[in-house]
């Protein structure tokens, strides 16, 4: 079985920077992809991350204050 | 119908509302639209705002039903698929100038980016220029996502807000079925508008059933697959991510296709239906454009389409493009086959200006 992927929703397009550069601060694998197309959101791009480092992922977000539209599994 | 919906999900999405929109834009000049203007974000929506009388520009005057298309079939799209969702409070104010000059460079150019794909697409080389400052604008546009720039985030709002762009655009439908007289001289003859240009590219057009079935077809799928001719770019830029880039270049090739098949190919530089050959110009306007439409979030197509899925920043956007016509036609920075408008180059560097402020000063808000 493949890894299983989450993505980090975003509103606006500089948060979604901001998270790729505060998650990979901490070491977190992560990339910023183009929204997938059957979660709605208003932004188009959404940051991609191993499941596994869901709770890892979300607390770093937190910290920085990034606002997001949760955490989703792909 | 799940197929089909995976389907427009998929990576397919954007090149097969690219292929629609190459094949059925010349089609829409065989029938009678303006050369290389079988569907113009920019042009139409300023053909708009003369045929209210935002504009006196006599030859430009025309409500384009391709426009209450793309937002009634997003519109249609969004409610299937239930993704229409009311919203706002993404600061509408500056969206409203950045439309205007988003309008006002995409007037020196002669062109949405739709309509920079579909001159290259027809031969018309003065789209080069234009096309390579849509993308300089654009990756000036990356620099400030990269720093921190942002409009903030919209909220959810209640449903009705979402149907006024809709109803605004049944209302525009009307004025075109009915053409009601509204100005009237001393005598209370009728004077207009509702205007409709009796020469030049405003009274070119093809039949109005069928460019709004066009319209509302393309605006359905552009919903369902996020097709944006900018955010292709953007997207190249910040994630190495081709999705939207590929329903450009099928909507490049199609086209190019089609006018060969239509006999509709010239190539060249001279004598390009609404064009001008200033390169210099050419590129400077679309710089202005492409720069305005990405801190805007899209090109003015997307932007059309968000508004018909109740994103009503994106229909204060659309407004600003209704006064950037009004001003480019009022104030003379539109260009025109003669050359570039009096006060066109100005007005581009005023825009730039503006929008370098913007970038700059925009920023997202720590929580």
């Amino acid at each position: 079985m493949s890894e299983a992927y989450g993505v980090v929703l975003f509103f606006t397009t500089s948060s979604a920077i901001r998270g790729e550069k505060v998650a990979k601060r901490q070491g977190l694998r992560v990339k910023l992809i183009p929204t997938p197309r059957q979660l709605s959101s208003d932004c188009g791009m959404a940051l991609r991350f191993a499941w596994r480092d869901a709770d890892d992922v979300r607390r770093c977000l937190e910290e920085a204050g990034v606002e997001n539209d949760g955490l989703h599994r792909i | 119908m799940t197929g089909l919906k995976g389907f427009f999900s998929s990576r397919w999405g954007p090149i097969a509302t690219g292929v629609v929109v190459g094949v059925l834009a010349p089609i829409l000049v065989k029938l009678g639209n303006p050369g290389n203007m079988g569907i113009c974000a920019a042009c139409f929506t300023r053909d708009i705002a003369g045929a209210l009388g935002l504009h006196r520009a006599g030859v430009v005057q025309y409500i384009r039903p391709e426009i209450i298309g793309f937002v009634l079939g997003a519109l249609v799209a969004s409610l299937a698929a239930r993704e229409f969702r009311p919203r706002t409070g993404s600061s509408p104010f500056i969206r409203f100038f950045l439309g205007m000059f988003a309008m006002i460079g995409a007037l020196v150019f002669l062109g949405c980016p739709w309509r920079a794909y579909l001159r290259l697409s027809g031969g018309d080389w003065n789209a080069i220029p234009g096309i390579a400052g849509l993308v300089v604008g654009v990756l000036i546009g990356v620099v400030f996502l990269k720093m921190g720039f942002s409009l903030g985030r919209n909220r959810p709002a209640p449903k009705a807000l979402g149907w006024a762009m809709p109803l605004l655009m049944v209302v525009f439908l009307a004025f075109l079925i009915f053409a009601p007289q509204f100005g009237r001289d001393a005598e209370g003859a009728a004077t207009g508008p509702i205007f409709f240009s009796a020469k030049g590219p405003g009274a070119m057009y093809a039949p109005l059933l069928f460019s709004l079935a066009v319209g509302l077809l393309i605006g359905i799928l552009a919903q369902r697959s996020r097709f944006c001719t900018i955010g292709a770019i953007r997207d190249l830029a910040i994630l190495r991510d081709a999705y939207l880039f590929w329903g450009v270049v099928a909507l490049i090739v199609a086209a190019a296709i089609t006018n060969l098949a239509l006999g509709q190919f010239k190539p060249g530089f001279a004598d390009q239906p609404v064009a001008h050959t200033n390169t210099l110009w050419n590129f400077g306007g679309m710089v202005l454009a492409g720069l305005a439409f990405t801190l805007a979030g899209g090109c003015p197509g997307r932007q059309l389409f968000l508004s018909g899925e109740g994103d009503a920043d994106a229909a204060v956007f659309v407004l600003g493009m209704l006064g950037g016509a009004f001003v480019a036609h009022t104030y003379s920075t539109a260009s025109s086959p003669a050359g570039v408008g009096a006060f066109g180059p100005i007005m581009v560097v005023v825009g730039l200006v503006f929008c370098l402020v913007v970038g700059l000063t925009m920023r997202e808000r720590r929580t």
